[in-house]
C-alpha cells in the first residue's frame, strides 16, 4: 500500500493507496489524489519525506527516512506512553523498543521469510477462500484452535489444506494460524524485552484476531492506532515538520526539491 | 562511494575484482601456490617452503551451484561459496589447498574438497579448540607436522632461517596494515573502509612480499590525501567472520557511516597479531595462531570465575578496538549456520551493553540478493545512533 499524510497543525489529509508492480510510478497519483481532497495544490507542502520499502521510488521527496524511526515517531505522538511497538506489514514484521523521551533504543526485523509476516495470513486466507477482511473476525469463533506445526508458509498451506480434507474446520484452522504467526512475532519482539505499553500497528492491527492471539501470548493488553495503516506515513510528515522548524528556528536553508509532481521514469 | 581511480587503489581494485590474477601468472611460472581457509593457517610456514599462500573466497554474486552437489546446505553459506567457486575451478591454478580446523563446516567437508577438487597437495591443520599449555605443545608438533608435508611435496628443507625470514616478512605485512588502519582513527577517516577492506583482500591473493609492495603504495596515497574521501557520520565496527566481499562495507558508506574498524578474518584477525621474532620459530607460530588470534572457535576457560571477566577475556579485542578507533556504534554481521559466532551472540551482545556501543546483529546468507533487505535495517541504525 502507498499512504500519504498531509500535516499541518494536525493531519489535513491521509490517503491510503494500493501498490503493485508499478509502484514506482504511483507515488505521483496518490500524492495527487491526497491533494486533491483538500484542494492544495503541490507547491503548497513545504517538505516532503518518504519512507517504507518504496523511499527510494519517490523521485519529488526531499528526505528519506526508514519505516523504523517513521513508525516510531507516528506511534510515539498517537500514544507518549508507547514502550514497545510491533508493526505487522505484509512484507515483514518490526518490533522497536523506545524510551520515555520517544527515542528509540533497539529494533528487531524478521529476517526469515514471509512466514514472520502479514503475507502468512494471506496465504492461508487466499487457501481458505476468506477474504482478507474477515479472516481475523472467523477466528475469534473458533473453540479449539488447530495446532500449525509447520514455519514455511508454503508447507503451512499444505498443512492447512490436508487439516481441511480431515475435517478441520475453517474458524479453528484460522485461529491455529493466528497462533502460530502470534508465536513468531512474540518469539522475535522478546529479544527487546518487551515492556508496556505495548502498541500493534501495520495492516496486522486491523486483524482482532491476531490482536487477541498477541495479548494472549504477551500476557497484556495491546493498544493499537485508530488507523494502523498510516502510523509510517504520519511519523513521516512529523519528521519533515521538525526539520522545516529547526530550519526556521536556526534560520538555516531547508534543501527541497522543485515541486514537480511526476511518475519515475523507468528505465 | 568510489574509489579512487589512480595509482594504488586502482590495482587493488583490479586484483579484487579479478581475484587471482597474479596467482595464476606465478602458476604459470612454476611458482606452487598453495590456497587456504580462515585466519588459523599458519601463512608463514608456506612462505618458509618457497610456495605462495593464496586466500580462498567466495562470492555473493555467484549463486551455489555444483558446490551443492557435494556438501549439504548446513554448512554455512560462506564456506560452500569458497568451495562451489573451487569446484567450479575459479581456483584452478592452485597446487594444493590447507584447511585448518577454524569450524565444523571445515572439519566436517575436508574430504568433499579433497575428493572435489584435482590437487595434488591436501592437508588439514589440527587445530586445538581449547588453550592451555598442553594445546600449544600439542599444536607445536603438529605445526612440525605441517611444516614436514609441505617439504615433501616441494622437495625442499624448510629450515630455521626459512622460518625466521618469513615470520620477519609476515610480521611487516602486519606493521603495515596496522599502519593503514591509523589513518582510520581521524573524524573523517582518510581511509574509507570499503578501501581497507579491498586492500587487505586483495593483499591475501598475492606473495606477501608483493602484499608488502601493494600496502607501501596504498599507504603513500593515503598519506598524500588532503581530504578524506568520506564526511562525517557515525563511526562503526564490524565484528564477524570472514568478509571477503565488500558490499556490506560498502552499503554501511553509502548510508552515511564510515567503517573505521573490524574483528574481520580479513581485517584484524588476520592482520594484527604478529608473531614473536625471537627464539623458536615454530613456538612463535603455536602462540601466534593459537593464543594470539581471537576467534569464537577458540574456547577460553573462565579463568576470571565471574561472567563479567569471562565476556572481558573472551571479548576485550572489541572493547580495545571501539575505544581505540572511537567508535559510536558495531554491526555483528554472522552468516547462517555459522557455528563458532552463532552460539557467542548472546554473549557478545552483553557485552556490546556493557561497553556502552549501540549494536546491530545482522544475520545474512552471504549472497547480494539481501542488500536490499539490510539497507533498512543499517539505516534505521544509522538513524538511531546518528
Amino acid at each position: 500500500m502507498t499512504k500519504v499524510v498531509i500535516l499541518n497543525q494536525g493531519i489535513v489529509a491521509s490517503i491510503i493507496g494500493p501498490t503493485g508492480p508499478e509502484q514506482r510510478r504511483l507515488a505521483n497519483r496518490v500524492m495527487e489524489e491526497a491533494l486533491e481532497k483538500i484542494s492544495l495544490s503541490f507547491s503548497d507542502i513545504t517538505f516532503i519525506v518518504s519512507t517504507g520499502y518504496g523511499r527510494i521510488n519517490v523521485p519529488f521527496s526531499d528526505k528519506q527516512i526508514t519505516e523504523i524511526t517513521c513508525h516510531a515517531r507516528g506511534i510515539v505522538h498517537l500514544f507518549p506512553e508507547a514502550r514497545t511497538i510491533i508493526d505487522i506489514g505484509g512484507q515483514d514484521v518490526k518490533g522497536i523498543k523506545v524510551d520515555a523521551s520517544g527515542k528509540i533504543v533497539d529494533f528487531v526485523m524478521n529476517d526469515k521469510c514471509a512466514a514472520g509476516s502479514g503475507r502468512f495470513i494471506e496465504v492461508i486466507a487466499d487457501t481458505l477462500e476468506v477474504p482478507l477482511d474477515q479472516v481475523g473476525e472467523r477466528s475469534l469463533q473458533s473453540r479449539n484452535p488447530a495446532k500449525i506445526s509447520n514455519i514455511c508458509t508454503i508447507w503451512a498451506q499444505q498443512e492447512v489444506s490436508s487439516s481441511l480434507a480431515e475435517g478441520v474446520s475453517v474458524s479453528d484452522l484460522l485461529a491455529g494460524i493466528h497462533q502460530s504467526l502470534a508465536d513468531r512475532i512474540v518469539r522475535m519482539v522478546s529479544r527487546l524485552r518487551v515492556e508496556p505499553s505495548v502498541i500493534v500497528t501495520g495492516g496486522g492491527g486491523k486483524n482482532r484476531g491476531l490482536i487477541k492471539a498477541l495479548s494472549g501470548q504477551l500476557k497484556q493488553e495491546v493498544l493499537v492506532p485508530e488507523e494502523p495503516l498510516i502510523t509510517g506515513a504520519l511519523g513521516a510528515a512529523l519528521m519533515g515538520k521538525e526539520i522545516v522548524e529547526k530550519a526556521r528556528q536556526y534560520n538555516t536553508p531547508l534543501e527541497t526539491k522543485e515541486r514537480i509532481l511526476e511518475a519515475v521514469k523507468i528505465l | 562511494m568510489s574509489l579512487k581511480q589512480s595509482g594504488a587503489f586502482s590495482t587493488v581494485e583490479t586484483y579484487y575484482n579479478d581475484y587471482g590474477q597474479r596467482a595464476k601468472e606465478l602458476n604459470r611460472e612454476g611458482k606452487k601456490v598453495i590456497g587456504y581457509v580462515c585466519s588459523f593457517v599458519p601463512l608463514e610456514i608456506i612462505t618458509a617452503s618457497g610456495a605462495i599462500p593464496f586466500r580462498v573466497r567466495g562470492s555473493i554474486h555467484e549463486p551455489i551451484t555444483r558446490g551443492d552437489t557435494l556438501l549439504e546446505t548446513i554448512v554455512c553459506p560462506y564456506y560452500r561459496s569458497c568451495f562451489d567457486l573451487s569446484v567450479k575451478e575459479k581456483y584452478a591454478f592452485l597446487s594444493g589447498m590447507v584447511i585448518p580446523h577454524g569450524c565444523d563446516s571445515m572439519v566436517r567437508s575436508f574430504s568433499a574438497w579433497s575428493y572435489g577438487l584435482p590437487l595434488s597437495y591436501f592437508h588439514f591443520v589440527n587445530i586445538p579448540s581449547v588453550c592451555e599449555e598442553s594445546s600449544l605443545e600439542f599444536f607445536g608438533s603438529e605445526l612440525n607436522t605441517f611444516r614436514k608435508s609441505l617439504e615433501k611435496f616441494t622437495g625442499k628443507a624448510i629450515t630455521e632461517e626459512n622460518l625466521d625470514q618469513a615470520i620477519r616478512v609476515h610480521n611487516e605485512n602486519r606493521d603495515k596494515v596496522r599502519a593503514l588502519y591509523e589513518f582510520r582513527k581521524t573524524d573523517p577517516p582518510l581511509i574509507s573502509g570499503t578501501e581497507l577492506t579491498m586492500t587487505l583482500t586483495a593483499g591475501s591473493s598475492l606473495p606477501v612480499e608483493e602484499s608488502n609492495s601493494l600496502f607501501d603504495q596504498a599507504l603513500t596515497e593515503v598519506k598524500g590525501r588532503g581530504n578524506s574521501p568520506l564526511k562525517k557520520g557515525p563511526r562503526i565496527l564490524i565484528d564477524g567472520a570472514c568478509l571477503d566481499n565488500i558490499e556490506l562495507i560498502q552499503l554501511v558508506e553509502e548510508l552515511g557511516g564510515n567503517v573505521v574498524t573490524d574483528t574481520i578474518c580479513n581485517g584484524t584477525r588476520d592482520h594484527f597479531p604478529k608473531a614473536d621474532a625471537d627464539g623458536n620459530p615454530i613456538d612463535a607460530l603455536a602462540h601466534r595462531y593459537l593464543d594470539k588470534i581471537n576467534c569464537p572457535k577458540t574456547y577460553r576457560s573462565n579463568k576470571a570465575g565471574t561472567f563479567e571477566g569471562d565476556i572481558e577475556n573472551r571479548f576485550g579485542d572489541i572493547g580495545t578496538y571501539a575505544r581505540e578507533f572511537n567508535v559510536d556504534g558495531a554491526i555483528l554481521y554472522v552468516y547462517k549456520y555459522c557455528d563458532p559466532f552463532g552460539f557467542e551472540v548472546p554473549a557478545r551482545k552483553v557485552y556490546y551493553q556493557s561497553l556502552n556501543v549501540p549494536l546491530l546483529h545482522l544475520e545474512d546468507i552471504y549472497s547480494a540478493g539481501t542488500m536490499g533487505q539490510l539497507r533498512t535495517r543499517i539505516q534505521a541504525f544509522l538513524e538511531m545512533i546518528g
